[in-house]
């Protein structure tokens, strides 16, 4: 089923057109959500809740853009109505680790090599680098996950975003300059 | 390049974004200089974290579920008339009712059984004098004898 198919077959409330859909996308929804939301089981709470909307709104889908283009977007907005309405969800952070636990991430670090130990780094790191990407302004947050989680082109980006070209390229540019900043913060103070 | 225009470099320097001669240069800083390296090894291993994470496993059960889902919600969407009839007019007079019938049932508990005749006079005429022996055999009737 090419996707002209798919769109005609969901206008006409066809679960087989709708099926289709879904297995052919739902990676791609799933992955968006979790890069902006880091955690498997909401990203695919969300992830549902956007096949949901397509199904219902399939109307309002204008041919001129691509069905993926449509999804990422849907997941994107998506995505920060659950961000805003989970404020309160606490992230841990590195800096409400005990010294004791510090210490001992200090030594793991230090034996390196492919142990348990070295997951628990990889855990730390992540915890570091989602409070990064977090903290990044949302435009930068999302031409950045959709480029480094989905591996978008800037044009495919700029489609998804309605931004021209140079615009995300100067958000992607601008997203790893703060990355990097805070993560100079967090070399300094020996985060890891 | 001193240490702080290299820290601002870097994470081009890492993902291949600058030309050819600048890349060199940060590259022979970094053989020089043992805290850009470190710096620039600790953020190569971070943003290598984004290459784990991609492409998480999603759920085989992900259809069953949305479909699930979607049945749900189609069942809450018909389903307001008749809850909110329930919840907002049959269930507070239900309430009222077992309320009211509390009411009455502990009334009813608390009156006191009532015979042919006054209680008062019940008492007076046929318990005290044998509650109050006083009254009975009075104290100057005791003392005479």
């Amino acid at each position: 089923m090419n996707e002209t198919e798919i769109i005609a077959g969901l206008k006409q409330g066809n679960e087989a057109a709708f099926k289709e859909l879904v297995d052919s996308h739902r990676q791609i929804v799933v992955n968006t959500c979790f890069g902006l939301l880091h955690n498997i089981s909401d990203a695919e709470d969300v992830a549902q809740e956007v096949f949901i909307e397509v199904f219902r709104s399939v109307d309002k889908f204008r041919a001129d853009s691509k069905i993926s283009t449509w999804l990422y977007r849907i997941a994107v907005n998506r995505s920060f109505n659950f961000i805003r309405d989970n404020k309160k969800r606490k992230f841990h952070s590195y800096n409400e680790l005990s010294e004791s636990k510090k210490e001992l991430l200090n030594q793991q670090v230090q034996e390196g090599a492919d142990t348990p130990e070295s997951d628990m780094e990889n855990n730390q790191r992540k915890i570091i680098l989602h409070e990064a990407v977090d903290a990044l302004p949302q435009n930068q947050r999302v031409a950045f996950t959709l480029n480094k989680y989905e591996d978008l082109s800037y044009k495919e980006i700029s489609d998804v975003m309605n931004l021209s070209v140079s615009s995300v390229e100067s958000l992607i540019h601008r997203a790893k300059k703060n990355l990097q900043k805070k993560l100079y913060h967090c070399f300094k103070k020996k985060c890891i | 390049m001193n240490c702080r225009n290299i820290h601002k470099r870097l994470v081009f320097f890492l993902e291949g974004d600058i030309p050819e001669p600048e890349a060199e240069e940060i590259a022979k800083h970094l053989v020089q200089c043992p805290t850009c390296a470190a710096f620039a090894e600790d953020l190569k291993k971070t943003l290598q974290i984004v290459q784990l994470e991609k492409l998480p496993a999603v759920n085989p059960f992900f259809y069953t579920r949305l479909k699930a889902r979607m049945q749900k919600e189609a069942e809450g969407v018909v389903q307001p008339a008749g809850f909110q009839l329930w919840g907002k007019v049959l269930q507070p007079a239900l309430f009222s009712m077992l309320l009211l019938i509390g009411i009455y049932t502990g009334i009813k508990i608390g009156q006191p059984v009532s015979g042919g005749e006054s209680t008062i006079d019940y008492a007076a005429q046929e318990l005290i004098p044998y509650l109050n022996e006083m009254e009975a055999e009075p104290l100057e009737a005791f003392l005479m004898e």
